[in-house]
Order: structure tokens, then C-alpha cells, then sequence
């Protein structure tokens, strides 16, 4: 308790001192970002404010934003509170580790049938898969107090059904394999398949699991009864959500506190101000971003992601384990330009210093200058550091907000 | 019209699976053209003189890519679209070693880059919009760029 004090009251420090600037720690030859616009981060409380961590997690890893979910068999107080559900921009819906609910005090959800036949997912990920049951459960915020009844939720490495042969490894069932005690996925679609899933079989996503110990077989499954974001389960603030993080500095930091904010536009304290607005591919909920003179028709803005991932031959990757990760010779200030549907544009400053040098720090899990390369010669993703000192709003797909309908990006 | 068609794609891939329906990284070339004749519509050709390229629109929406050297070889896949392709077909031979290296620690869900002397996979993206390229360094046609797989 004591030391959630102290992170707020470093959090208001950082709301009083902002504005000012950062120091010109650079030495790449390009001019240093401008200071950062006025920052506000929403207190942690009822209705709609749950406190946001960034720590080193279970699995030790790096800028990995958490909350804590309370997971409810419907309609009943036989409920759990998990610790540690990673909070992705970049996915839809709560998945938890079986693992986890089963620990003492174990919590047992009803499963998600088809109206008569359990159901089962395989969610792929870029480095392997989630497989696991659907269920059926109360998910209640802890701060905040919001809630999503009979919420559809997958149960990641419940070992009920064997891994199907088209859900492709490595598959991820442990905590430190998936790297958080779950995911809460709030990104910009209402499902994870969406109508894609509802007319066709597609392999390697749901299943109808009719005997326990035996195949599953792929099946179609309707909006309803796929994994659904849980925002937009909520009765109010339903739109979309803002992630509020403080700046961190060059060194980075142990731990973050911040906010994730629900709703957009739906109280005093969720307002777009400001903000602009990128509306959002529709299909694939991409925004252009314009870097060094290319332009990268893939570009996303993602909590989900540790780093700012872009192509750029003027960086090398750092050696092993780190090469996922850039490694200049000293810190590189960055511009890339974004837009949307529209005619607006956002300028997104950011920095890459040298990832193996920041790694040094072994206690230190958030970093605002950590880059890398990506594979997708068309894409540029800004992850968590780029959330570090913005308010970064995530609307929903065609959701209702002041700044028009989702999926879009603002800050 | 075009979705009966996807319908009944998926159906011949479904009944296939035993034997792999879109050939496979180090495989052979020709056994494209087979598959293709029972895929029928979503294949494209391009040719050029270093290589072939197949590219392929799966019922799911997602365009797979399979570069075919003048030997008649596989040497490079990708993949593109709302959903990650089955990597057991794509990677053929090379799928034991892709589970392998990507069982490594690594953090993150969004980027996963492999780098062995036989094989180079790198795979990114987020829910509805994947991108993902794998290549065999050994069998690249002379003077071919990498950033051709796309």
C-alpha cells in the first residue's frame, strides 16, 4: 500500500513537471524531440479509471503493461482475482492461463458451448499459439469497478482437449512461456475472428470439442459465441479505451504506474481535448506512417507491442539474445508521421538507444528508447514506448465517440 | 459466386492435409502446379527470369507466397492477410527446426525473427493483419535480394 502511494505520488510529479522538456541526451546529429504536450493521467477509481503497471511481470520481461482482472463464474461470488493480465491494444478479448485458475483457491468457469457441445480456440500469436477452452465468466475490474457478464473467455492450456494438428507450435500453456498470467485483449475489434469465423471453418481458430480427451473439430462460430473484447461488453464507457502512462526517462525506469481509461468521450475525464484523430483501416485497423520518406501503409499504434519496430538499414540488430532489439552507437531521435483515413496527421517522436546497454539494468523492465527491426517491409509499429508520456486513445470498431466512429487512433 | 468458390476451396484443403496442399519450402515446384489445378482461381504467376513466384488466395483471405527457383525449387515463403497460414505446410522439412528456435525465450508476442544457417523466418504482426517470410540462405538464386519475399 505504501509503495502504491509513493508511484502516485510520482505520477502527480511527473503531471506537475511536464512540459518542460527532456534533456538533449542524443549525439545521433538529429535535433532532439520537442517537449512532450501537457500530460494528465486519470487517478485510479470508480467508474471507469483501473491502475495500470508496468513491471517486470512473471516471465521477467520488458514493457509489458499489467492490471489486475477479477474473474467471476457468472452470476455467483465464486470469483478470483488474477494479478499480472498483460493489457494488448493489439488483440480482443481476456484469455487466462488454466494454470492460474486452477491454483489454490481454484476457480472452475462453466465452458462455452455451441448450445450443446463445449468449444474450443486456438488463437495463433506471431511466436506460437494459444489452445485452450472457452468459458464463461463475470469479469469485474478491481479500481474501477467495470464489468463484463457472461463474458466468452479462453482458457489458455486447459488440458482437457489434445493441441489440434492445425494450431501451429510452439504452443504457449505456462505463464513463463506466454509471459503474463493473462492477456486482456482491448484492442480496436469487438471479436478476435470477427465474420470472417462466422460463415467458414478457418483452420486453426475455433473448434467444437464434443468428448473430453479426444479431437477437436474446426467449426464455424457466430459473433456470440467468439471471444469478445470486454469493452465492448461493458453497459457504459464501451467505446474504446485510453492508455495513460508517464514519460520515462533515458535510462528507463523499474516500474511504471499509470492508467487505462475506459470510454471515450463518455464522462469529464475521458475526453478527446486535444487529441486528433487517425481513423482506422476498417478490415485491418492500419494507419499509414510516413519515415524517413517511405511510407509504410502498415503502420499501428499497439500497448501489446515492447518496442518501437520499424525498418531502417541504418541500425544494426544487437547481438544474441538480444536481436529482436536495436543497438546503435549512441541514441538515435526518430520521426515518423502518421495518418489515417483522413486528411489529419499526428507526428510520433521517438528514440532507440542501444537495447543491450539498457538491458544492463537488470531491475529496470520500462523503457521509452527501445527499437528494433520488423519483418513486414510495409509495416511500422509504435509499441509501449511510444505510450510512455502520451494519452493514447484506442476506439472500437463502429463504436459511437465525439471524434466519430471506430476503429481509429488518437492522442 | 466467388465465396461458393472459396467454400468449396477450403473443402479440397480440408480433404488434402495428409498430403500438403501448397508445396512447401525445399519442395518442389511442380507439385504447385498440381495443387493448383485442384485449388483452381485464387493462383497468380509471376515469372521472371532468376525466379517464379506462386502466389495463392487462401479462403481465409490470407495471399501465400512460394518462390520457385529455375531449379525448380521452393526457396522462400511469406504469408499475408487476417490469419497465419498452417507453417506445418508451409515449412515442409524445415518445420522441426521452426519449432525449435522459436521455443527459445523471447519476449513479446508481436515480432519473432529466426536466423540459423538453414533457415531464416521472421513473422510479425497483430490480430487480423499478419506478415510473415521464411527462406532457405542455401537455396537463393544468385543475386537475389531477400527483400524481393514480400
Amino acid at each position: 500500500m505504501r509503495k502504491f502511494v509513493a508511484l502516485a505520488l510520482i505520477q502527480l510529479m511527473f503531471v506537475a513537471a511536464c512540459g518542460g522538456g527532456g534533456g538533449y541526451g542524443g549525439g545521433g546529429g538529429s535535433p532532439p524531440p520537442p517537449p512532450p504536450p501537457m500530460q494528465t493521467i486519470a487517478t485510479p477509481g470508480p467508474p471507469n479509471v483501473e491502475t495500470l503497471t508496468v513491471d517486470a511481470g512473471p516471465a521477467n520481461g520488458v514493457n509489458q503493461p499489467f492490471v489486475s482482472v477479477k474473474v467471476c463464474a457468472p452470476a455467483t461470488t465464486n470469483c478470483k482475482t488474477i494479478d499480472h493480465v498483460w493489457l494488448d491494444s493489439g488483440s480482443s478479448g481476456l484469455r487466462i492461463l488454466a494454470s492460474v485458475l486452477s491454483a489454490a483457491p481454484a476457480l472452475t468457469l462453466p465452458p462455452e458451448t455451441n448450445g450443446v457441445i463445449p468449444l474450443a480456440e486456438c488463437q495463433k500469436f506471431v511466436d506460437g499459439s494459444t489452445w485452450g477452452t472457452l468459458a464463461v465468466a463475470d469479469m469485474q475490474l478491481p479500481v474501477s469497478g467495470e464489468t463484463a457478464s457472461n463474458l466468452n473467455v479462453q482458457v489458455i492450456g486447459d488440458p482437457t482437449y489434445p493441441v489440434p494438428a492445425d494450431c501451429t507450435p510452439p504452443i504457449e500453456t505456462t505463464v513463463m512461456t506466454f509471459g503474463a498470467n493473462g492477456i486482456l485483449g482491448v484492442g480496436p475489434f469487438i471479436q478476435d475472428c470477427g465474420s470472417a469465423c462466422v460463415s467458414t471453418v478457418i483452420a486453426g481458430t475455433y473448434y467444437s470439442c464434443p468428448t473430453p480427451g479426444s479431437a477437436c473439430t474446426g467449426t464455424m462460430a457466430s459473433l456470440a459465441q467468439q471471444v469478445q473484447n470486454p469493452v465492448s461488453v461493458f453497459v457504459t464507457d464501451n467505446n474504446g479505451v485510453i492508455v495513460e502512462l508517464p514519460s520515462v526517462g533515458s535510462a528507463g525506469m523499474t516500474t511504471v504506474s499509470g492508467s487505462v481509461v475506459f470510454g471515450i468521450g463518455t464522462r469529464t475525464n475521458n475526453a478527446l481535448g486535444t487529441a486528433t484523430v487517425l481513423p482506422a483501416d476498417k478490415t485491418n485497423a492500419f494507419i499509414t506512417a510516413t519515415y524517413k520518406g517511405t511510407v509504410y501503409i502498415n503502420g499501428y499504434v499497439d500497448s501489446g507491442s515492447t518496442g518501437n519496430f520499424f525498418t531502417d538499414s541504418s541500425f544494426s540488430a544487437c547481438a544474441s539474445p538480444n536481436a529482436g532489439f536495436y543497438c546503435p552507437a549512441s541514441t538515435m531521435n526518430e520521426t515518423a508521421t502518421l495518418k489515417g483515413t483522413s486528411s489529419s496527421t499526428l507526428t510520433a517522436n521517438f528514440s532507440v538507444a542501444n537495447a543491450t546497454t539498457l538491458f544492463a539494468t537488470t531491475s529496470y523492465s520500462a523503457f521509452s528508447n527501445l527499437g528494433g527491426p520488423i519483418s513486414d517491409p510495409k509495416a511500422l509499429d509504435l509499441g509501449l514506448p511510444f505510450y510512455y508520456g502520451h494519452n493514447v486513445f484506442t476506439a472500437i470498431e463502429n463504436a459511437n465517440t465525439p471524434g466519430g466512429i471506430g476503429p481509429y487512433f488518437a492522442y | 459466386m466467388k465465396l461458393t468458390r472459396c467454400v468449396v476451396c477450403s473443402i479440397v484443403l480440408a480433404a488434402t492435409v495428409a498430403a500438403p496442399a501448397f508445396a512447401a519450402l525445399g519442395g518442389d515446384g511442380t507439385s504447385v502446379q498440381a495443387d493448383l489445378a485442384k485449388l483452381k482461381g485464387g493462383l497468380r504467376l509471376t515469372s521472371t527470369a532468376a525466379f517464379t513466384v506462386h502466389e495463392i488466395t487462401t479462403s481465409d483471405g490470407t495471399v501465400v507466397r512460394e518462390y520457385v527457383s529455375p531449379s525448380d525449387k521452393v526457396f522462400a515463403v511469406s504469408w499475408r492477410g487476417p490469419f497465419i497460414p498452417d507453417l506445418r505446410q508451409m515449412l515442409g522439412s524445415y518445420y522441426g527446426q521452426y519449432v525449435q528456435a522459436a521455443s527459445a525465450p523471447h519476449t513479446g508476442h508481436r515480432h519473432l525473427a529466426i536466423q540459423q544457417p538453414g533457415l531464416v523466418m521472421q513473422s510479425s504482426g497483430r490480430m487480423r493483419a499478419f506478415f510473415g517470410r521464411a527462406w532457405v540462405p542455401g537455396l537463393l538464386p544468385q543475386n537475389f535480394s531477400v527483400d524481393d519475399i514480400n
